[in-house]
């Protein structure tokens, strides 16, 4: 009877190409990957069933120039001191409405520092709520009001 | 005189944990890596206070010279040719969810006119969360 010897075979598991995968994965990962910007001011529109029409006298308008000088209830004002010409009146009425009417010609930052501005009211001024902003389109203001300045 | 006889030392690189920081990288790469849907450069206006965006917002870019991008948040973002063309694109997004948010990614020299077409489309399509995204502005003002 022929004696047949056994061949161990080693069990294991290649593993040499791994380190080349895993780093073929980072690479991908590091050049598809976008630390993008996504925070930003947030604001609700009024649902048309729940949106009530301001009148003009009864808010505060703030009205950014095409040279990005503002006019609050048409008097030239600082944005430093919007708050503060604000707070009176919201320690009064806290639901009291703040039209922000912009300039077409004025750059969009301007609208947006403005903006910042009242939406830091309510910490600032330690109120109850959220100073209540409104952003009329053009349009809206020529079919509403009929132009506010 | 003795003779010394000299061990000869293995010249290794210890690679065991090579693998674990790999696959550590690997993991952090997959956390943070966000697919965004629009990769217009444009110079965001500042400001101190920020919101978090949500996930699978719509975003309607406009760079400096007034071109317009629009994304309904899972495709990539393509140019619409004016503000008009928003309106069926953000109705259909608004009759899908009522709530679903609008990024407006606007250059921050851009003129105003061309960010109140866009909300004024945007008000008009039934939008009822708008977010004008913005870069952190440092206590500073820098």
């Amino acid at each position: 009877m022929l004696n047949l010897k056994k061949r161990t075979v080693d069990s294991e598991i290649p593993s040499s190409s791994m380190a080349d995968i895993a780093f073929l994965l980072i690479v991908f990962f590091m050049v598809t990957t976008v630390f993008s910007a996504t925070r930003g001011l947030e604001f609700q529109v009024p649902r048309d069933d729940k949106a009530e029409t301001i009148e003009p006298e009864e808010a505060v308008l703030i009205y950014i120039g095409a040279d990005t000088k503002l006019t609050v209830d048409g008097d030239p004002m600082e944005l430093d001191g919007v708050l503060a010409y604000l707070a009176p009146k919201l320690a009064r009425n806290p639901n009291k409405p703040v039209i922000l009417q912009t300039d077409p010609k004025a750059p969009y930052y301007a609208m947006v520092n403005v903006m910042d501005e009242l939406q830091q009211g309510k910490e600032r001024l330690k109120l109850v709520k959220d100073i209540n902003v409104a952003i009329p389109t053009q349009r809206e203001i020529e079919e509403q009001w009929g132009g506010l300045i | 005189m003795q003779k010394l006889k000299t061990k000869p030392i293995e010249a290794n690189i210890p690679t065991a944990s090579m693998a674990d920081i790999a696959f550590l990288l690997i993991i952090f790469f997959m956390v943070t890596t966000v697919f965004t849907v629009d990769r217009t450069n444009v110079n965001l206006p500042l400001s101190e206070k920020r919101e978090e965006v949500p996930k699978g917002a719509a975003v309607i870019t406009i760079t400096i010279d007034q071109m317009m991008k629009f994304s309904g948040g899972r495709e990539e973002s393509f140019v619409i040719s004016s503000a008009e063309d928003l309106i069926s694109l953000a109705a259909a997004e608004v009759a899908k969810n009522s709530l679903h948010p609008f990024v407006v990614k606007a250059d921050g020299e851009v003129p105003y006119r061309a960010v109140d077409e866009v909300m004024d489309r945007l008000k008009q399509a039934g939008v009822q969360v708008m977010i004008l995204l913005t870069n952190q502005e440092t206590v500073d003002g820098a």
